[in-house]
């Protein structure tokens, strides 16, 4: 059990370097005022609200997961893993609502079809994705350790 | 006959509401939602019942409007029940405010609230001790997810004034009890 | 018998000793995530984060129905419509229903939009059904799920620090977020403040400072990229003029315990129903007079008032508040209409700058008639009081923005 904890802590360690860097760089891209894209997948947002105020949440979930880290096993600890995590759900959630809002009307002004076209409609859902849509499935790991932590306790094994 | 649904702000007293009479009065997490009351009707074995959704307040002491309109509420209303709503992991505190009222008179029912929350506290309650003890009926809710209701209502008729210097010989009379059977048990 | 504090304490010790046993508490990850949630270190991140969810979806979606579908519908298809088989263009009637127009080298022009042709059927139907239906459903939504978790009490918590400097504690978060869908229940929401001096802070803080829906659905459709600032304002506003209040008003300002409920998961049944009613309560109470004001103003348009009006106080509004002259029209509507005048402000060529001030002064005018009529019920001193307040706020304000745009050097 100890073995697997520090397996986590390991991942979530990383997973916080890679976030803390992303929140930084997506301030940097915002504060220099322009856009960032890398490689087709990764496109960093460079407007004040989406790069600026999104940005400060995802190095703010960088943080937690780094402060998470030590004593991973303790309660408190994990929590603030738990917690980074939910903070990149709030991102990775609004960018994506927002990509579904944006994908299905026209937005034609005067005539055309009311909604998008099928692909038009596809294209909308392609990447390149903003930094916290692409840390999303990187952050749902932490479930698994939260049903490990249930179970855990359940069979009255828990950490003091 | 009238009831009134009385407890601590945030126990869960508009979540009872709208179970007994279906109503839609706004029920959230939060303290001080209800700051008016509300009246909604049931029926109780073919008996016409209004129930009213009273503000929450600590005591019969009141400390902010909310709470004024609350204590004038049950003051006006000398002929009614009450239903005392008690946050089980906090019950020490509910208590006092249903101590109060019974010293009023009211004939009083309680509903141990948020059973659930207590169990994840760790604190069990033996409601039926607690019931022996103050003479009156205590049912476990858990109105949210609607454990208890029922029973609450079946046993509403059995509420009754009760004399708090019988309350004070029970409880004397529950711990010697208590400590005669802890005594056995160690013989 | 009734017993003193003392001797019921006494007695409620003996009960639960009797009936109560207390096992070993285990902090749950809901409890940590809990304290996470309070402890200004780590609570302010979340808070800013619970923030930046709200704005943007609400975003999202208003901007989905709005800008995706109602303004084409309104503009495209029920405007010209309208425009075409309502009898009469051009007399008095016509112009308050559907279209007051325009004279362009003496000819009278249709409206090309619905938020310039200020009918009743057009301007008030689009603000009412197209702007503001959007945004009060996704508020409604947003805000019971917030309340039915539990995280309300927590944000209570975190602000009770800043919100004692002006004289309120924490929970004034409460009326103060409620006021941002409509100021009605917001106002109602201040009893479970203690004294009268809080009640009177917070309801004259909330008319003047906190726009409601209707206000912030139709800027962020027709002035979106200046909302931050005005937005801004109006917080700074908030506070330098709760920590005046609550230096000039009689009275106490005591603490308050606030019990913090633990988190639950929200329950599907009870949030549609809590947001189902709230918007029924809107719809009430907003839509009449949404689609009445739109009314009046009309006639008063007709009358020559508001220009008369408007000619009248232009230099107040040009010298003190600094902006155009053409704003004293929509400036002076706004005491009735407020969205309207913002969509009115928005079609009036000005800079920046102008265009926040103006918006800002429109939103800290007198809150619309609903929430008048709820002040009055509270009592008529205070809503007297709160007049007061208002009309020194505007000038104060007002000017100081003006003050603070000539020393930037942008206005």
């Amino acid at each position: 059990m100890a073995g697997q904890s520090s397996g986590g802590a390991v991942y979530f360690a990383i997973l916080g370097v890679v976030t803390t860097a992303f929140g930084l760089a997506d301030l940097l891209v915002t504060a220099s005022g322009s856009e960032f894209a890398y490689g087709g997948i990764l496109e960093m947002p460079g407007d004040i609200f989406r790069g600026g105020w999104g940005g400060i949440i995802v190095l703010f979930a960088g943080l937690f997961y780094l402060s998470g880290i030590r004593n991973f096993d303790d309660i408190h600890q994990f929590a603030k893993v738990v917690m980074g995590s939910i903070l990149i759900w709030v991102v990775a959630g609004c960018d994506i609502f927002a990509m579904i809002t944006e994908s299905i009307p026209s937005w034609n002004e005067e005539t055309g079809p009311w909604f998008n076209t099928l692909p038009d409609f596809i294209a909308a859902y392609a990447p390149p994705y903003a930094p916290a849509v692409l840390l999303l499935p990187f952050s749902l790991v932490v479930i698994y350790y939260v049903r490990k932590r249930a179970s855990g306790e359940d069979g009255g094994g828990n950490s003091p | 006959m009238k009831i009134l649904l009385m407890g601590h702000p945030n126990v869960g007293k508009s979540v009872f509401f709208n179970r007994l009479t279906g109503a839609n009065v706004t029920e959230s997490n939060y303290p001080g939602t209800t700051v008016d009351y509300t009246k909604g009707w049931m029926k109780i074995e073919g008996e016409d019942v209004e129930i009213v959704d009273v503000p929450g307040t600590f005591s019969l002491d009141p400390k902010d409007r909310a709470e004024e309109v609350a204590v004038s509420m049950l003051h006006e209303s000398r002929d009614a029940k009450v239903i005392a709503v008690i946050d089980a992991s906090k019950i020490e505190r509910g208590l006092y405010l249903a101590m109060e009222i019974i010293e009023e008179g009211y004939p009083l029912v309680i509903a141990l609230n948020m059973r659930d929350v207590a169990e994840d506290k760790n604190i069990t309650i033996d409601a039926d001790r607690l019931e022996r003890i103050l003479g009156i009926p205590v049912v476990s809710t858990v109105a949210i997810a609607g454990e208890g209701i029922k029973e609450l209502v079946s046993r509403l008729k059995e509420a009754k004034p009760v004399n708090v210097d019988d309350i004070i010989a029970n409880a004397a009379n529950a711990s010697d009890t208590e400590s005669a059977a802890d005594a056995g048990g160690a013989a | 018998m009734k017993l003193n504090t003392g001797e019921r304490w006494d007695l409620i010790d003996r009960i639960s000793k009797e009936t109560v046993t207390f096992g070993a508490y285990q902090h749950t990850l809901k409890d940590a995530i809990g304290e996470l949630t309070v402890k200004p270190m780590t609570g302010i991140p979340v808070a800013i984060a619970v923030m930046y969810g709200f704005w943007s979806v609400f975003g999202s979606f208003a901007g989905f129905f709005t800008d995706g579908f109602f303004v084409r519908l309104f503009d495209v298809y029920w405007l010209p419509w309208l425009q075409e088989v309502f009898p009469g263009q051009g007399d008095w009637l016509y112009a308050i229903m559907v279209d007051a127009g325009g004279f362009e080298s003496g000819e009278f022009v249709l409206s090309s939009n619905c938020l310039e042709s200020f009918g009743v059927l057009t301007s008030g139907l689009f603000v009412a059904i197209g702007v503001v239906l959007p945004a009060i459903i996704i508020f409604y939504l947003m805000l019971a799920l917030l309340e039915d978790i539990g995280y309300m009490p927590r944000l209570a918590v975190l602000l009770d620090t800043v919100l004692h400097r002006v004289g309120l504690h924490g929970y004034a978060i409460v009326p103060t977020i409620l006021s941002l869908g409509c100021n009605v229940p917001g106002v109602t929401a201040t009893r479970i403040l203690e004294t009268k001096k809080q009640r009177f802070i917070m309801m004259t803080l909330l008319a003047i400072f906190i726009p409601c829906g209707a206000q912030i659905g139709i800027m962020q459709d027709v002035v979106p990229g200046l909302m931050g600032w005005i937005l801004l304002y109006l917080i700074i506003g908030y506070f330098i003029f709760g920590y005046i209040l609550n230096k000039i008003v009689p009275g106490k300002a005591p603490e308050f315990l606030i019990d913090v409920p633990p988190y639950r998961r929200p329950m599907l049944s009870n949030i549609g129903k809590k947001v189902w009613g709230r918007i029924a309560g809107f719809f009430k109470v907003a839509i009449p007079f949404v689609l009445l004001g739109c009314a009046i103003v009309g006639v008063l348009y007709q009358l020559g008032v508001i220009r008369f009006l408007g000619d009248a106080l232009a230099p107040v509004f040009v010298g003190w508040f600094g902006v155009p002259k053409e704003t004293a029209g929509p400036l002076i509507a706004a005491f009735l209409r407020k969205d309207l005048a913002v969509a009115q402000l928005s079609a009036i060529t000005m800079t920046p700058y102008q265009m926040i001030t103006a918006v800002v002064l429109v939103s800290i005018y007198f809150p619309c008639v609903a929430t008048f009529a709820m002040m009055l019920k509270e009592g008529w001193k205070e809503l007297l009081g709160a007049l007061a307040v208002l009309t020194v706020v505007v000038f104060t304000y007002g000017g100081l923005i003006h003050l603070i745009g000539i020393l930037l050097g942008v206005a």
